[in-house]
């Protein structure tokens, strides 16, 4: 038997290609919302995987340093050092923050660190890690800087010279990695104004400004003006070491809290991304029910299109099965060529999201069978109707 | 003597129930022999169309008795089990526009039938190829349904109706479209194959140029069909 479906679509290639154009158009933005939550997914794992940590410390109580603000003294690591089975520790700060280079402002977060300790960047891409203990800088590929290029953070200027790739935050903004003491700095200092300001609340107080007690005030106003805080210590623990008794450890002694990687994975993932998967979720369910009611109406219209033709065929013998064959294969037709255009124009777009955009296989796989599927449930509607076209109507009167 | 192509008995065909019931065959009777081309003619609103979709097992009769060569289809409420496959094994169909289907070629125009038949395709476009030819369209045979004339997807039309070997073809105003000329042409080649493959053909029709054509014609009128010999017209 003659392919009907085939001969119809090649009869009508031009209306049936520019149709499967647009409707790939919205696979592929339904696909590059599925690869958008991938990605926001993988930026957590990745931000996990690149500090090289395998427990984080942070507050108690909180759910940091991430998901939740978190504040631990910068000598905490000395008594983290000793419990058995840490192996490492490394102090680290968290801050995001809008900075200023030659071409325009990017949004990043800025990763104050101690090299040769947890919490440094992976690896490099390009340049030379951080030697000096100042006003250097490692950054994100996708922050736009270059090697050698010289940016502003607040008070002062740093010189990138390293780049690394894919280290980004839970929200995908890219990292800029500078040494703990500029980073606690920035994050902790005021400004000159505030600093006077600051100094001259003091000394009006006199709880603090004491005749009989010498040196009080100006220990105040030092302490007023420097931070031994960081957000968190990462600690990488010996290759014997189970991290959820040293965890146990630290949270029994150190009255702190320590997260394992899979407690870190959970809180990123169900927690602190939660609500904008659930987001793309809705959108996806959206565009698929979209998707599902284009190729129906098209398929729909397509076969009203040819009432006569389908009533000719049911007169001259044509089974129902024949007719329903049709109207599905023109749909899976229709499917195939919007799953292929959408996937095409999702990998073509997704380097220029500027969040990373993750398109795996499996779910392309996945993608193409619910494609298929709704391709096939959107021709129902259509096959009812060719059904019951009557074979009279073929014949006047 | 063989089987009648058709023959018909106090066929009815009533529409609806009750008060609007409306009979639009009231005992209809008719005899057809193989090779007989008869004329089918009546105003609008007639039967012509009712009597067409009964003779194509289309439509139910209600009433009434019909058999197609020499098998009983309906007889009185009791029908044949498969009439879709009886449309497309013993009845050839030729419209008043040809509704040939656009999206196949010529050739696959006239092979679709015995595909459905279950032909294969190889054998199903020989056979469509050589009635083509026998309808002197066979040089259009690789032509898109666009390309040809009105004439000619008229004789697509028919060498679809004939190529199962149908015993019977129902044409429906097959000659409206087309100028006398055109319209006489259509005739002739009815006529000649009833005669070469000893096919009944029923000609339903309004078009006086044709009328005189037929030697047998049937008048339809408010359900009933009289009968009216060549000889009787000459007179």
């Amino acid at each position: 038997m003659i392919n009907l479906a085939g001969r119809d679509i090649l009869h009508g290639w031009g209306k049936f290609v520019f149709t499967g154009l647009g409707l790939g158009l919205l696979i592929g933005v339904t696909l590059s919302m599925a690869g958008i939550y991938r990605g926001l997914v993988d930026d957590g794992r990745v931000l996990l995987q690149n500090g090289g940590a395998d427990l984080w410390v942070v507050q108690r109580d909180t759910l940091g340093p991430y998901a939740e603000p978190s504040s631990v003294r910068d000598d905490a690591y000395r008594g983290l050092l000793g419990i058995r089975g840490v192996a490492a520790a490394g102090n680290v700060t968290y801050l995001t923050m809008q900075i200023q280079h030659q071409r325009g402002e990017v949004r990043v977060m800025l990763v104050g660190f101690e090299p040769g300790h947890p919490g440094e960047p992976g690896y490099l891409v390009a340049g030379r890690p951080i030697t000096r203990a100042h006003y250097e800088a490692i950054a994100d590929l996708r922050s736009g800087l270059k090697l050698g290029e010289r940016i502003r953070i607040r008070r002062h200027e740093y010189t990138v010279v390293g780049l690394t790739r894919r280290m980004v935050s839970s929200g995908g903004d890219p990292m800029i990695f500078v040494p703990l003491k500029d980073a606690q700095e920035v994050q902790f200092l005021k400004d000159n104004d505030a600093l006077l300001n600051e100094r001259a609340r003091t000394a009006a107080n006199p709880a603090f400004n004491r005749p009989g007690v010498p040196g009080l005030l100006e220990a105040v106003q030092a302490s007023q003006a420097s931070s031994h805080n960081v957000n968190v210590v990462m600690l990488r623990l010996a290759p014997q070491a189970d991290e959820t008794v040293v965890a146990r450890e630290i949270r029994r002694w150190k009255h702190l809290e320590a997260y394992t990687r899979s407690d870190m994975d959970e809180i990123l993932v169900a927690k602190l991304i939660a609500t904008s998967a659930r987001q793309i979720f809705m959108f996806l369910v959206i565009l698929s029910i979209v998707s599902a009611a284009i190729v129906a109406f098209i398929i729909y219209t397509m076969t009203l299109n040819k009432v006569r033709e389908i009533a000719v065929l049911k007169l001259i013998g044509a089974r129902n099965r024949t007719i329903a064959a049709m109207i599905l294969q023109q749909a899976l037709g229709l499917g195939a060529i919007g799953f292929i255009v959408g996937k095409t124009a999702a990998t073509l777009w997704a380097p220029i999201f500027p969040k990373y955009v993750l398109l795996l296989p499996g779910d392309a796989v996945l993608g193409a069978i619910l494609v298929l599927a709704i391709s096939a449930l959107a021709s129902i509607v259509a096959i009812r109707a060719a059904l019951r076209v009557d074979p009279a109507t073929a014949i006047g009167g | 003597m063989g089987h009648p192509a058709i023959e018909i008995s106090g066929l009815t065909k009533r529409y609806g129930v009750g008060e609007a019931a409306v009979d639009a065959l009231k005992g209809v009777d008719m005899v057809v022999q193989p090779g007989e081309v008869v004329g089918l003619i009546g105003p609008s609103g007639s039967g012509k169309s009712t009597l067409l979709k009964c003779l194509g097992a289309v439509i139910e009769p209600t009433a009434g008795r019909m058999a197609l060569a020499g098998e009983t289809i309906y007889d009185h409420g009791w029908k044949v089990a498969d009439l879709r496959a009886l449309r497309r094994d013993r009845i050839g169909f030729v419209f008043q526009a040809p509704y040939l289907i656009p999206f196949l070629d010529v050739t696959d125009n006239v092979a679709v039938l015995p595909m459905l038949a279950g032909v294969s395709n190889a054998k199903a476009r020989e056979r469509a190829r050589e009635m083509l030819a026998a309808l002197d369209v066979g040089h259009r045979a690789q032509a898109q349904v666009p390309q040809l004339s009105g004439g000619e997807q008229q004789r697509v039309a028919i060498a679809r109706a004939l190529v199962n070997q149908a015993p019977i073809i129902l044409a429906d105003e097959p000659t409206a479209p087309l100028d006398s000329e055109r319209a006489l042409t259509v005739i002739r080649i009815l006529n000649e194959m009833a005669q070469r493959f000893g096919t009944a053909i029923i000609v339903v029709t309004h078009d006086e140029k044709i009328i005189p054509t037929f030697r047998r014609i049937y008048h339809i009128r408010d359900g009933r069909t009289y009968e009216e010999a060549g000889e009787a017209r000459a007179a």
